[in-house]
Order: C-alpha cells, then sequence, then structure tokens
C-alpha cells in the first residue's frame, strides 16, 4: 500500500514536472494543451494518491539527502495532508482540463505554465513535508512560485500592487512560521513532526502558547484570516483564472492545513483559549468577509471576499473542534475537524470553478464587472451551468458539496451546551450564530454574484455579444460533476475524512458518524441526521411530480398563448434592471460602520436631473484595515528604517571600518 | 332606494318635445361640448353616453330642457343610450 | 355580453357569467387619459359607504387574476400598447366595462392623439355613462356585467312634458 502511495505521489509530481516541461515550448502550437493534459494527468495521480492516504490511513516517512547544516530532506505521508493532497488534485484537473482554450500561445504563457506546473509540485511539497526545513523550504518556494504567477500581466499597474501585497504578506506570516517551527525544535530537540508530536507534551506551556499563536497568526497570513486577509483582493482580480483558482482553492487552505497540523497534531493538547481565540477570529473573518463581498461588483474580487469567509468558517471550525477537545468531548472534537477538513474540500472545488468561469467570462466579455454584464445564460449556457453549480456548492444549498459540509459544521457548533464550562459552550453556540448570519449573506451575496451577470437583459454591447465558441467546458464541467458527487456521496467522504481524522486525533470517529450507511449523524445519535443521498433522490422526485402533475391534469380545450405580463411597458431598457450596487444597498445601510463608503458623483451640468447630461455615480467602501493597521505598521517600520539609514552611507572606507570592528569582535569573542 | 343625497346628484337632461323647435334645435346642438346632441332629420339625436350633465343646454332653454334625475344608466347595448327626440315644437319659436 | 368563445347562446352566457362570477369578481381599472375623476369615484367603490367588496367584487392590479377590465378616459393612442398588454394579460371570460363619458365616446372627437372612444380599441360589453358616474351608477353597471340586475337605460324615454317627469 504504502509503495503504491508514494508511487501516486511521485507520478503526480513527475506528471507536473513533464507539464512544465512542455509549457516551456510555450509558443509552440501543441504546447500549451499538452502542458494541461499533463497538469491534468497529475492531478489524477494526486487525487488517487490522496484517496490511497486515506484509505491506508496511517503515517510513514522517508528520509532524503542531506547534511549537518540544513538537515536531511524528510519526506511523510500523512492522512491530514492527503486530505489537501487529494483537494490539490481537484484543483490540477479542473485548471489543467481549463489550459488548453484558456491559454493562447503568446509572450508569457511558457513561463507562466512552467511556474504554475511547480507551483504544482511545491504545494505537493508543502503536504508531503515531514520535517521543518522541507517543509520551510516548500513553503517558500511555493509562496515564491505564487508571487510570479500572480505577476503574470506584469505590466499592469494593479498587477504588481496586488503581486506586492501578496508577498509582502506572506513573508512576514513566513517569519512567524519559522518562529513557531523554531521554538517548537528547539524546546523539543528535533526537527521531524512525528518526533514534534510525540515530545511536545514535555514543552513547557507558555512555550507552547507561544508557539501556538505564532503559528496561528503566520498560517493566518496565507489563510487570509482578518485581519491579515488584506493581500486577497489585491492579489485575486490581477491573476489569470486558473492562478487565482489555485491560489483560493489550495494555497489558502495550505494556511489552514498549518493551524491543523499544529493545533491538532504537533502541539498536542491543548488549554480552551486556543481554541476560543481562534473560533471567534474565524467567526469574525467569516462575517467581515461576507459582508465586504456584498460591496463589491468586480467578480474576481468578490469570488476573493467570498474565500476570506469560507476560510473564516473553516477556522471556525477548527476553533471548535480545539474548545471540545479541551472541553472532554475528543469525538466532538475529532467532529469538527472533520467537518473543517470536508468544507476545505468542497470550498476548494467549488471556488476553482467559480474562478475558471470568471476568466471565461473575462474572455468572452472582456470585462469583470457584474454592473457591465448580464443576460449571460443565453450567450455562454454551459458555462451558465456551470457557473450555477459552483454557486450552489458555495452557497450551501442541497444536494451540493457545501450543504453537507457546513451541515456538520453548524450540527456540531450547535451542540456546544455539551461543554461543562458555561461561557465556552455560550461562545460556541455564538459562533454558531454568526456562521448562520454569514450563511445568509452568502445566499444573498452570490443569488447577487450569479443574477446580475448571468440573467436579465445585457447591460453593455460587450455581454449582448459574448460568445461561447472556443471556451473551456471540459475543466469546468469536470469540477461540477465532483461539486455534486461531494454533496450526494457526503457520507462516503465523510467516512473517508474520518480516518485522517483518527490518525490526527487518535480518536476514531467512524462507528460516530454513520447510521445505516447512508446518514451523517454528528457524533451523537441523539442530536440530528441527515442524509445527503436521500436527500438527493427526494428533490428529483419532487422535481419531477409537478411536471406529472402538469402535463395530466392541464385543461384540454383550446388553449391561448400570450406573453408574459410586464406591467404594460412598451420597451424594457436593461437599466432598468438592479445593478450589483442596488442590489447591495440595504446592506450597505445597515452597516454603514463598517464600509464607511465614499461616495462620488459627477454631473455633466447643473440642470436639474433627467436633463444634466450624463451623471457618474461610484460607491467605494474604506480600506478601514490597509488605513488603520497597516498603515501605521507600515509607517512605524520606516521611521525606524530611516534612524538605520546613517548606517548605510555610502562610503566604503566606513564599510572597511564594519569589516574591522567585525573582526575584533570575533577575535574578542573567540578568545573569550 | 337610493339615498336623498343621489336625487341632487348632476344626470343627463330630459327635453320637451313640443318646446323643441328646429332652430333651438340647432342652437342646443352648438352649445353641447361634448357633442352628444346633433340635428338629423326631423329629430334631436341625443346620446345620452356622451352628455357630461354639464347643464349649458339647460341654462339655454330652461323650459325645455331639465333635469332627468336619471343616473343609473349602465347598458349592455350602446344602442340604447342613443335617443331620438322628435322636434314638435313650432317652427317660429 | 362579449362575443361568445365556447358559449353558444346568450341565455348559456348569462348563465355562465352569473354562475361564475356572479358571487366574486375581480377587477382591473385601466386609464388611457382620463382626468382621474371617473378613478376617485371608482376607488370611492371600496369605501365602508358603497362596500364593494360585500358584493364579492375585488380590485386587484394584476390582469392575471382579473375578470373584469374597467376602461376609463377617451382611450389616447399613447396608451394603445399597455391596453393591449392588459387585455391578453386577462384570461377568458372577461367583461370590458367602459366608464364615463369620454369612454362612451363624449366630450372628445379622434384625432392624432387619441382614438375618442374605448370601442375603438376595445370589444366593450357593459357602457357606464356619467361624468363621472356616481359609485351608485358604476354598482348598477357592474351588477348588470355579472347579470344580476336588469338595465334602465332602454326604457327611459328622457322626454317629459311640462307637468311631469318621463
Amino acid at each position: 500500500m504504502t509503495s503504491a502511495t508514494s508511487a501516486l505521489l511521485i507520478a503526480a509530481g513527475s506528471l507536473w514536472l513533464v507539464a512544465a516541461g512542455t509549457g516551456a515550448f510555450g509558443t509552440r502550437r501543441p504546447a500549451v494543451p499538452a502542458a494541461g493534459v499533463f497538469s491534468a494527468l497529475g492531478g489524477a495521480a494526486a487525487i488517487a494518491g490522496g484517496v490511497a492516504i486515506l484509505i491506508d490511513a496511517h503515517r510513514s516517512s522517508a528520509s532524503l539527502a542531506g547534511n549537518g547544516v540544513v538537515g536531511t530532506l524528510s519526506l511523510r505521508i500523512d492522512p491530514l495532508a492527503g486530505v489537501f493532497i487529494g483537494l490539490l488534485g481537484v484543483v490540477a484537473v479542473g485548471t489543467g482540463l481549463y489550459t488548453p482554450r484558456y491559454h493562447h500561445p503568446e509572450s508569457g504563457t511558457a513561463l507562466y505554465l512552467i511556474i504554475y506546473n511547480l507551483a504544482l509540485v511545491s504545494c505537493l511539497g508543502v503536504l508531503v513535508a515531514g520535517n521543518l526545513v522541507t517543509f520551510l523550504v516548500a513553503w517558500e518556494t511555493m509562496a515564491l512560485l505564487s508571487y510570479l504567477l500572480i505577476l503574470r500581466h506584469q505590466f499592469d499597474t494593479a498587477a504588481v500592487n496586488g503581486a506586492f501585497w501578496f508577498f509582502a504578506l506572506s513573508e512576514a506570516g513566513f517569519a512567524l512560521i519559522i518562529s513557531a517551527f523554531v521554538i517548537l525544535a528547539t524546546k523539543t530537540g528535533t526537527t521531524d513532526f512525528s518526533a514534534i508530536a510525540a515530545r511536545s507534551a514535555h514543552v513547557p506551556a507558555g512555550w507552547r502558547s507561544a508557539a501556538f499563536l505564532l503559528a496561528f497568526v503566520g498560517f493566518g497570513f496565507k489563510a487570509g484570516i482578518v485581519p491579515l486577509h488584506v493581500w486577497l483582493p489585491y492579489a485575486h482580480p490581477v491573476a489569470p483564472a486558473d492562478g487565482s483558482a489555485l491560489l483560493s482553492g489550495l494555497i489558502v487552505k495550505l494556511g489552514v492545513f498549518g493551524i491543523a497540523l499544529f493545533g491538532f497534531e504537533l502541539l498536542g493538547p491543548g488549554p480552551t483559549w486556543w481554541g476560543l481565540v481562534v473560533m471567534i477570529t474565524g467567526a469574525s473573518t467569516a462575517v467581515i468577509g461576507i459582508l465586504y463581498a456584498l460591496n463589491e461588483h468586480d467578480i474576481k474580487t468578490f469570488l476573493a471576499y467570498s474565500t476570506i469567509e469560507n476560510v473564516g468558517i473553516i477556522v471556525t471550525a477548527l476553533g471548535a473542534g480545539l474548545v471540545f477537545q479541551a472541553a472532554g468531548h475528543p469525538e466532538l472534537g475529532a467532529f469538527m475537524l472533520l467537518a473543517a477538513l470536508f468544507h476545505s474540500v468542497t470550498h476548494g472545488a467549488s471556488k476553482t470553478l467559480l474562478f475558471l468561469e470568471a476568466g471565461i467570462v473575462e474572455h468572452a466579455t472582456g470585462t469583470r464587472d457584474m454592473d457591465r454584464l448580464g443576460g449571460l445564460v443565453r450567450r455562454l449556457p454551459r458555462g451558465a451551468v456551470c457557473s450555477f453549480i459552483g454557486t450552489l456548492g458555495i452557497a450551501a444549498l442541497p444536494p451540493f458539496a457545501g450543504f453537507a459540509s457546513e451541515w456538520l459544521i453548524f450540527q456540531g457548533l450547535f451542540q456546544g451546551f455539551r461543554i461543562p464550562s458555561h461561557v465556552d459552550a455560550i461562545l460556541v453556540v455564538v459562533a454558531g450564530a454568526a456562521l448562520g448570519l454569514t450563511g445568509g449573506l452568502a445566499i444573498a451575496a452570490f443569488t447577487r454574484a450569479f443574477g446580475i451577470p448571468y440573467l436579465g437583459m445585457p447591460r453593455t454591447q460587450a455581454a449582448a455579444t459574448a460568445t461561447e465558441a472556443g471556451q473551456p467546458i471540459i475543466g469546468p464541467g469536470v469540477l461540477a460533476l465532483t461539486i455534486a458527487a461531494l454533496g450526494i456521496g457526503a457520507p462516503a467522504v465523510a467516512v473517508a475524512l474520518g480516518r485522517a481524522v483518527q490518525t490526527t486525533t487518535g480518536f476514531d470517529l467512524r462507528p460516530h458518524l454513520l447510521v445505516s450507511k447512508l446518514t451523517v449523524i454528528p457524533a451523537h445519535t441523539n442530536f440530528s441526521a441527515f442524509s445527503p443521498t436521500y436527500l438527493a433522490a427526494f428533490l428529483i422526485a419532487v422535481s419531477i411530480v409537478p411536471v406529472l402533475i402538469y402535463f395530466a391534469g392541464r385543461p384540454r380545450g383550446k388553449q391561448a398563448t400570450v406573453p408574459v405580463w410586464d406591467g404594460g411597458i412598451v420597451t424594457f431598457k436593461p437599466r432598468m434592471q438592479y445593478s450589483a450596487m442596488t442590489f447591495s444597498a440595504p446592506t450597505r445601510v445597515t452597516f454603514n460602520r463598517l464600509y464607511r463608503p465614499t461616495v462620488h458623483l459627477a454631473r455633466a451640468s447643473d440642470e436639474p436631473a433627467g436633463r444634466s447630461g450624463p451623471v457618474h455615480f461610484e460607491i467605494s467602501s474604506s480600506p478601514l484595515f490597509e488605513r488603520f493597521l497597516y498603515r501605521p505598521v507600515i509607517c512605524a517600520i520606516q521611521w525606524l528604517s530611516a534612524f538605520v539609514r546613517p548606517i548605510q552611507s555610502g562610503d566604503v572606507n566606513i564599510y572597511l571600518l564594519y569589516v574591522l570592528l567585525a573582526v575584533v569582535v570575533a577575535y574578542l569573542v573567540a578568545a573569550v | 332606494m337610493p339615498e336623498p343625497s343621489v336625487r341632487a346628484l348632476p344626470a343627463p337632461p330630459a327635453f320637451d318635445p313640443c318646446q323643441l323647435s328646429r332652430s333651438l334645435a340647432e342652437q342646443l346642438e352648438l352649445i353641447c361640448p361634448s357633442g352628444a346632441l346633433s340635428v338629423a332629420g326631423p329629430m334631436l339625436r341625443y346620446d345620452v353616453g356622451a352628455c357630461t350633465a354639464c347643464g349649458r343646454c339647460q341654462q339655454l332653454a330652461g323650459a325645455a330642457v331639465r333635469s332627468s334625475g336619471l343616473i343609473e344608466l349602465a347598458t349592455a347595448d350602446r344602442g340604447h343610450l342613443v335617443k331620438q327626440i322628435p322636434i314638435l315644437g313650432d317652427p317660429d319659436g | 355580453m362579449a362575443e361568445p368563445h365556447a358559449i353558444t347562446t346568450a341565455s348559456e352566457l348569462r348563465s355562465t357569467v352569473q354562475r361564475q362570477f356572479g358571487r366574486s369578481l375581480f377587477i382591473r381599472t385601466i386609464d388611457t387619459g382620463s382626468c382621474a375623476v371617473c378613478e376617485s369615484e371608482i376607488r370611492l367603490l371600496s369605501a365602508p359607504h358603497y362596500d364593494l367588496n360585500r358584493l364579492g367584487f375585488f380590485f386587484t392590479p394584476a390582469p392575471r387574476h382579473a375578470d373584469l377590465l374597467m376602461v376609463t378616459g377617451p382611450a389616447i393612442r399613447a396608451m394603445d400598447i399597455a391596453v393591449a398588454k392588459t387585455y391578453a394579460a386577462i384570461p377568458e371570460p372577461k367583461i370590458v366595462v367602459a366608464v364615463g363619458s369620454c369612454a362612451l365616446g363624449g366630450v372628445y372627437e379622434a384625432d392624432e392623439f387619441v382614438h375618442g372612444s374605448v370601442e375603438q380599441i376595445l370589444p366593450v360589453d357593459v357602457w357606464i355613462p356619467g361624468c363621472p358616474p356616481s359609485p351608485v351608477a358604476l354598482l348598477h353597471g357592474l351588477l348588470i356585467a355579472v347579470g344580476r340586475l336588469a338595465e334602465k337605460a332602454e326604457n327611459a324615454h328622457f322626454t317629459f312634458t311640462p307637468r311631469g317627469r318621463a
């Protein structure tokens, strides 16, 4: 088994390297499709590898070369990472099949394809890393390659800005991650993950908490937890569609993976307040993320904020899991970890699909602005179907994937009453309420995100003349099927994830997870149950019945066909429709204090409304976090740097003086 | 039975054929702002449906015209609202 | 009544209308350029004094739910499309009632802006004259429309002898 698993993972990595190599010939005709196909094959191998790891459900590691200074390079097969390897495979399959029709052989494509596939390899490296050095090297490689991915359109100011935000915050997080790992390594005396996990119980509580917080914030930069999320809305819109899909679908999940790794495995059981901090931060992230999403009319920025919201949901689940574990309910702790992993997978698949569809829309119409689109369901029918399935998956509507995972999270949170401490119990349930709020807002947000661009009348000529010819369809189609399969087959997925959870937390959840093969219960039989398979069958049956009634019972007599009643309007104009910003106006009014919107209104003349000529109206929310958190930090650093700058005087003689001083000090230290 | 106030509502006029002379009928046709009255041969064609009960015809010829007091005049046949009033008055009157 | 579609004799039509509409009728009003006084009188029908609802008649804005279309105004040409769409949206069987002198052809002659009477654009079933018709007259017209009252205009002569009324 293990050798088969390793073989699959090696195959995945090799296929991606081959894809990178093929992509290097990017300007030749067959190169781009070939690279895409190899990438997808690698993804398939990764999915198989991930599933094999979950079926196998035990850890194993292997050491590779190394030396005394750097340490050994060690790889590890771990079921927790196996879940994310499977997700990586799903993303790779989707984007790989999407590549042939999305990327055209032009300048920059070759480099992009190389970097993209190497990024896939580096993500795989992060997930199979077995010790500190391997992990950090793979992590930084992944960050660097993602930065280059975002810079695809390197001459675009917005792209440079977005890539810079991504990299700056990634490095900030990296520093904190290194600190956390170093604390653990020095206190336990080893750099191997399994050994750290075994010995971490002996580390003093203060150091463990410090390591946990450093890891939480450090991985939080990557995951996109508020207030560390600022890079997401800048980076996602400017990257190509498959780059954004990789970022949102997988790379932020690597941050989640890191938090789960530290919280559930490396550090061992911790105090309740760890879980409370994580949970409260996650719940706030979810609410803030979806609120900002409602204010965006650029499709990709909207999806970026939706990623922040879903990461908040996942992190809330992780935090609640830690709380349950510390409160003496290991079954619920394991269950919340399972729910968090499930949601990571379903969100990864749905968000990848949505980003790929956003890319199709951008290529077909030339714009990402919802207020310039409309009626795309007629122009891009297959894309609309895929986008709709992705929307259902994310908005957590049955029988698709998101419903199963969010149901699990909610059922876990609502069992907070089992915690003995009243305060903790209330906080867990309040987190559930906050997630309920985000669920409602998410439905509004995604109704808007699907309805405004796809339904109604086209608002511009570009939307009216969009065409589906030459747009990718296989990649999004495969992802749509995956989302449906994950939803309907949720019991099977839950069982598979249960194996991963068992290895990580040591608690065997499988007896507490299923009743009669197709019904899932949230770790306790007396709370609730649901069967996504039966639900899907029921929904299909319920949909058919009205159709049958209509055909059986409709009047046999003469029927007149008349147009739909439209109020007697003479002609419909696209401007009569809702726009994206008016749809979300109630939210903007309610949450005025968060958005602090700035309104820009310009009229061509001072004539009364209707005769004043073109009116330009723009409303945007204030960048609160940049202004109140990042700008002060940046200014402080620049102020400090100003003090240090005199050292770099540029005078060679001074530099030689520095060298002399350094040699003298070294001798003194050696002598002493 | 409608209450007393209803009887005070404006209603289309009724004519006394004996007091209608041809010249009076032509004057009535000219003064009606609604086109309800027209002289057609020996008859005064009176379209009750077009009448707005403005009272000008009664003001002009109070002896020949008075309010009919009828307000419930709905009908399913438009022709029932077009009355032919014979002009029987003295040609010189 | 309106031209029968699936109903063959006048008596059958009357009984159908009485059966279908006699107890509950939904009215949709449309203004084809009136001065809105007819609308005021129509609105008064819902007031407690006349209380249309006790007779089973209700107003609805949705033509799909309507049985009876009440038209006021002299049928200005600008409302052609709206009136046509509204009329088409009302399912069969439907009744059209023209309300007010303008709608019956008085006041305005046909010219480039106006048809002059509602008959030009719709098949009218019941005419209610008046300027405006008081709610009593409107009620009378509605009850005629559903066959619950007999009309009086047919037998009114509008002549008098100096000593009495006609």
